[in-house]
């Protein structure tokens, strides 16, 4: 009995979400079906803010932690819920004011659903529930991506993403069933211990390489991006701006989980000179990839979503760049900049869809005198394009800094630093399209007559609060850092 | 001895296995085509065998949505069941110790299907005159 | 005291911004009064410093933990090197708030990044912890960015892009060198004294030395990285042209003295030679480069480059008197630029809307702008280094040092002295005095120099005057902290 109430109660958060996400359902279906359809988003989205934040309220107020074969509740992974949550609602909230389904009530419990495999995902601890929260996420993201009925390209959009995702889901199963081949079981710390010792011989690089595929599509990691741009152009953009942001924090973690904690042995060396077989040489791949891919082909973009999608590509990058490092510091710096990257990169997405709402398009043009019309809005956009950019004191550089310093910092000293400078190198590129979206905000004039955007209350509350996270903890990163590095010390995950 | 050719050879079999199948499934073709008589072909020939009915018409006939959502939903509760099992071997056992327990997992459980049954209902998935 | 300068510039940015209204005027008074208010400061934390550490060794300013999981600190401190660099960035502040008087287009906006930057560049000279000194570098460049291309003029978009890539792409190989010297530190600190003392392996030395140099060197404008440079200070309007010479090249000569050749002694060493040689090609090619220029103000744009070199080549000389030269070089630059860019951008362009020399030469503008003539032959008198202005003093320093190290440079870096007076009097006759070849004089009819004009050209010229009449003001302040604890490690590299 107390075994099982234990898990209810370390379940709870999941289990008001989806209880939420049922809730909202019926709630729109039942009671407010024939009123019109702004009191249904907004009832069902209240409903499904309160949802998410009487969750966060439980994660922060019940202290619980298990650990078991299928699931590992641990301050941690607690913890990392509430960015997770605190990234839904803010979805939820710029999702107020879109007109582009008739659905509201489906729309919330989507998201709701998704929420709650982000969560699942964080906290669990065998490869199956892994593989079963991620497609509890990914599936509800391909229905969300799709929910633009009206708008071919959202359609285009969710096809290539569902496409792209089961085939990336049938490789990571794939490489999972062989993981379970070698080791004889599918829990995380189980496997490290099996594994103890263990050469990586050609079937665990075999295995390796199809279990970091499908992390790799879900990260948007070059060269398993080709999804990305069209996804986020497509999309309807609050939803676009929810895969760009909570999904990469939840599948960074648990890749960090499943690389750190499974196979501590097998990371290999992605320095220059040594060649020692690993999952690090692998990451290496990948990161230098996406840093050049995503930064190249975002300099020739002309629509700001798909520019943040080649953006987006270049951050996975940098950031895999943190797991190389040493265990110290690789999941803080990780967890810093993915969070960070989050809130960032959903402020700006934010934006956009206020602009878009004003009958626009998201082209370069579209936003041309923006400052004029809207200033508060420009300013926040501004924070947000240069914390991407890397600009101090927001919080894009300081993430930046930690990730390059932790690579650096990795033993034997400074082998890894060709990867910082290729990094630093790319996130000086990186500058120049970034100013070109500021430079339309601030220095073009503005097309004469045209619909200027009046963003709803709650959008503009929702940015502003944003932009001040993204000033705040680029201020001050002890708020965010000094939490994570507390946690890291009392456990390991 | 390299440990990475000892695991190499483990399958060796496999490679065996692929390399029959592959000179069964060519040879069986080429002793046919060597073997075997040749007759005229006609388009009656060619066509394929359909159990005496003639393929006439469309390929992909368009059937009515309902149908799809009907044999969706049969499936989804269908499937339920089989949670039922588990539960009904354990609740011999559970029902002394933890009645609450056992009674409260079954009634969440069904709650949820519940809802869905409501949504598909509301959702006039069961109304075919539409 | 001294933080306050970077705070009231970064309030009177913030406030400036959420300022309500359109009026200019209000912006302008804010501006006015942060920038005095920064220079007060400026001065009183420099008198304070002076009188009770004898402005030799590093002053703590504010000391705080910030991020401790990295073993950052928030630490300000100053030495006299800074503090004269201070000074100059407060006189060039109120300076060019006066010079832009005339800026009615958004001008709260204007105001508001120009303080940023401002606060930026006090933030770089106070900072002693290297995270911090970054950090207030990088803050730097964004506001340049906006202010050459809402308000520049001439290829604006072009210029102010090359300007903060140029600017970004340095700041990447200073922080890279940063992270390799705090990973090889291992000491968990980015305090300048703490690393000043690591003694880092000599390989370690030479690459990180180079990196860390020409990252900042290139916001100094050194030749072959000099090219941001004339492109940025044409396209840039008036006060920010004037800062860029005036304080923000500055940033990069100060980051290259404070950080690369602290740290990196022994790579100093090595790569001397290959600098100065860069330093004397500035030098010479920037005064020839501007002796051909058709617009005035890339006449200037290169002088300035020439000048910089002096700048670096003291740094280079590894001697007590042509680092001393080489610092006063930097204030003595900083205030005549920005007096000739205020000139040309300000008192000439903004009234005749040209800045072609050919154009400008039938105009006589000393007839019609005497105010203007007269500041700009004084201006150019002591861009020639003429005795009794600042220059003088400083690149006769420099030349010395450099005589003592490497004479064949020294002599070379006098031609380009030979030089930088004629592309100045050529300028001068061009632009003001041509009498002789007027043939159609039009009548130009153009408002009186302003009030604010007036106020900051003479604030500019008192202060170059008085540093050439009474340089022991500001050699006070540099000497001792020649010879403060963090220098040491140079003189020892300097001694073959």
């Amino acid at each position: 009995m107390n075994l099982y109430l234990q898990y209810l109660t370390a379940l709870a958060p999941e289990v008001i979400v989806v209880a939420t996400a049922l809730l909202v359902l019926v709630m729109d279906l039942v009671l407010v079906r024939e009123k019109p359809f702004a009191q249904r988003v907004g009832l069902t989205g209240a409903i499904a803010c309160m949802g998410c934040g009487l969750a966060m309220v439980w994660v922060e107020l019940v202290p619980c932690s298990i650990h078991s074969a299928m699931l590992s509740v641990s301050p941690l992974t607690q913890w990392v819920k509430v960015p997770l949550l605190l990234l839904t609602i803010f979805a939820a909230v710029l999702s107020w004011n879109e007109r582009f389904t008739r659905h509201a009530g489906e729309y919330f419990a989507l998201l709701l659903l998704a929420a709650a495999g982000l969560m699942l995902l964080v906290s669990s601890e065998s490869l199956l529930m892994i593989f079963v929260a991620l497609e509890l996420l990914s599936t509800s993201l391909y229905a969300l991506a799709a929910f633009d009925k009206s708008g071919v390209a959202s359609s285009e959009a969710a096809l290539k993403y569902f496409l792209f995702g089961g085939m990336s889901a049938a490789f990571t199963l794939f490489g999972i069933s062989l993981i379970y081949g070698i080791a004889g079981d599918i829990q995380l710390d189980v496997i490290a211990t099996r594994l103890r010792g263990h050469p990586v011989e050609p079937v665990f690089y075999a295995a390796l390489v199809m279990t970091l595929v499908g992390f790799a599509f879900k990260l948007a990691a070059a060269p398993f991006h080709l999804w990305a741009p069209d996804v986020y152009e497509g999309a309807p953009t609050p939803v676009a701006s929810f895969i760009a942001s909570g999904s990469k924090v939840a599948a960074f973690f648990v890749l960090a989980r499943i690389l750190l904690s499974a196979f501590p042995g097998a990371r290999g060396t992605a320095s220059l000179g040594g060649h020692l077989p690993g999952w690090a040489p692998l990451l290496m791949v990948l990161a230098v990839l996406s840093m050049v891919a995503g930064n190249v082909a975002a300099i020739v973009q002309t629509n700001v979503k798909r520019l943040l999608a080649y953006s987006a590509i270049a951050h996975a990058g940098y950031a895999l760049l943190a797991l190389l490092a040493d265990r110290r510091h690789a999941l803080s710096a990780l967890l810093f900049y993915t969070i960070t990257y989050a809130f960032t990169v959903l402020g700006a997405f934010a934006v956009v869809g206020v602009v878009e709402e004003s009958g626009r398009k998201a082209s370069l043009a579209d936003f041309a005198g923006l400052s004029r019309r809207a200033p508060l809005l420009s300013f926040c956009m501004l924070v947000f394009m240069l914390s991407l950019a890397g600009i101090p004191p927001l919080s894009g550089f300081f993430g930046k800094f930690y990730v390059f310093t932790a690579a650096a910092d990795t033993a034997p000293k400074l082998s890894l630093l060709w990867l910082v400078v290729l990094a630093v190198a790319a996130s000086a590129v990186s500058l120049y399209y970034y100013l070109q979206v500021l430079k339309q905000i601030y220095a073009v004039a503005p097309a004469p007559a045209s619909a200027w955007p009046r963003p709803a209350l709650s959008a503009r509350v929702a940015i502003v609060l944003l932009a001040a996270i993204v000033i705040v903890l680029g201020c001050v990163p002890d708020l965010l850092l000094g939490k994570i590095s507390e946690l890291l010390k009392s456990n390991s995950f | 001895m390299d440990p990475s050719k000892s695991q190499l050879m483990q399958y060796v079999p496999v490679l065996m296995l692929a390399v029959v199948a592959v000179l069964f499934s060519a040879g069986t073709l080429a002793a046919s085509s060597l073997l075997g008589k040749r007759a005229r072909r006609s388009a009656v020939k060619d066509t394929a065998y359909e159990c005496g009915m003639l393929p006439v018409g469309e390929g992909n006939t368009r059937l009515s949505i309902k149908f799809y959502l009907v044999a969706m939903l049969f499936i989804l509760f269908d499937i339920e069941v089989v949670f039922l099992y588990p539960w009904a071997v354990n609740f011999k056992g559970m029902i002394r110790e933890q009645p609450g327990l056992i009674f409260g997992s079954m009634a969440g459980f069904m709650v949820v299907l519940f809802i869905g049954y409501i949504y598909a209902l509301k959702k006039g998935a069961f109304d075919w005159k539409q | 005291m001294l933080a306050w300068t970077i705070y009231i510039s970064f309030l009177g940015a913030a406030l400036l911004m959420f300022l309500p209204g359109e009026n200019p005027r209000p912006a302008k008074v804010a501006a006015l009064l942060a920038a005095l208010a920064g220079l007060a400061c400026a001065a009183k934390g420099a008198i304070e410093c002076h009188l009770h550490a004898g402005a030799g060794a590093l002053t703590d300013v504010a000391n705080a933990n910030w991020i401790p999981e990295l073993g950052i600190r928030y630490h300000l401190a100053a030495d006299g090197i800074s503090l004269v660099l201070v000074l100059l960035t407060g006189i060039a502040a109120v300076a060019g708030v006066l010079f832009s008087w005339n800026v009615e287009n958004r001008s709260r906006e204007f105001f508001a990044l120009y303080l940023a930057l401002i606060g930026g560049v006090y933030g770089v000279f106070l900072s002693v912890d290297l995270f911090l000194l970054f950090v207030f570098y990088e803050v730097a460049i964004i506001p340049k960015y906006f202010l050459i291309v809402i308000w520049g003029s001439t290829r604006r978009e072009y210029g102010a892009m090359k300007l903060a890539l140029y600017s970004f792409v340095g700041s990447a190989m200073v922080l890279v060198g940063l992270i390799a010297a705090y990973v090889m530190a291992g000491a968990r600190t980015f305090d300048l004294a703490a690393l000043a003392k690591v003694h880092f392996a000599p390989a370690f030395q030479n690459w990180a030395f180079i990196v860390v140099f020409v990252g900042f060197a290139i916001l100094a404008g050194l030749w072959p990285f000099h090219t941001w440079a004339p492109t940025g200070h044409v396209a840039a309007p008036t006060a920010a042209s004037m800062l860029l010479a005036g304080v923000v090249m500055k940033l990069g000569a100060y980051g290259a003295l404070r950080v690369a050749m602290t740290l990196f002694p022994v790579g100093l060493h090595t790569w001397q030679n290959t600098i100065a040689v860069l330093a004397v090609v500035g030098i010479v090619y920037g005064a020839l480069v501007a002796l051909v220029q058709q617009d005035f103000k890339f006449v200037i744009g290169y002088s300035s480059v020439s000048h910089m070199g002096f700048v670096l080549l003291g740094l280079m000389t590894l001697t007590q008197i042509g680092l001393s030269g080489a610092v006063l070089q930097m204030f003595s630059h900083g205030i005549i630029a920005g007096l000739l860019f205020a000139v040309v951008g300000r008192m000439v362009y903004d009234r005749t809307h040209t800045r072609d020399l050919a154009v400008l030469q039938p105009k006589n503008l000393n007839q019609v702008l005497p105010f203007a003539a007269v500041t700009f032959v004084v201006g150019g008198a002591a861009s020639m280094g003429l005795p009794g202005f600042s220059g003088f003093i400083a690149e006769l320093q420099v030349l010395v040092g450099a005589w003592q190290t490497f004479p064949v440079f020294a002599v070379m870096a006098a031609v380009g002295i030979l030089a930088g007076v004629a592309y100045t009097l050529r300028v001068l006759l061009k632009a003001f005095f041509a009498e002789g070849q007027v043939e159609a004089r039009e009548p130009l009819h153009c408002p009186r120099i302003s009030l604010p004009e007036r106020a900051g050209a003479l604030l500019l010229l008192g202060t170059t005057l008085l540093i050439g009449l009474c340089p022991q003001l500001l050699l006070d302040f540099i000497t001792p902290s020649l010879n403060s604890p963090l220098m040491q490690p140079l003189w020892k590299a300097g001694t073959r």
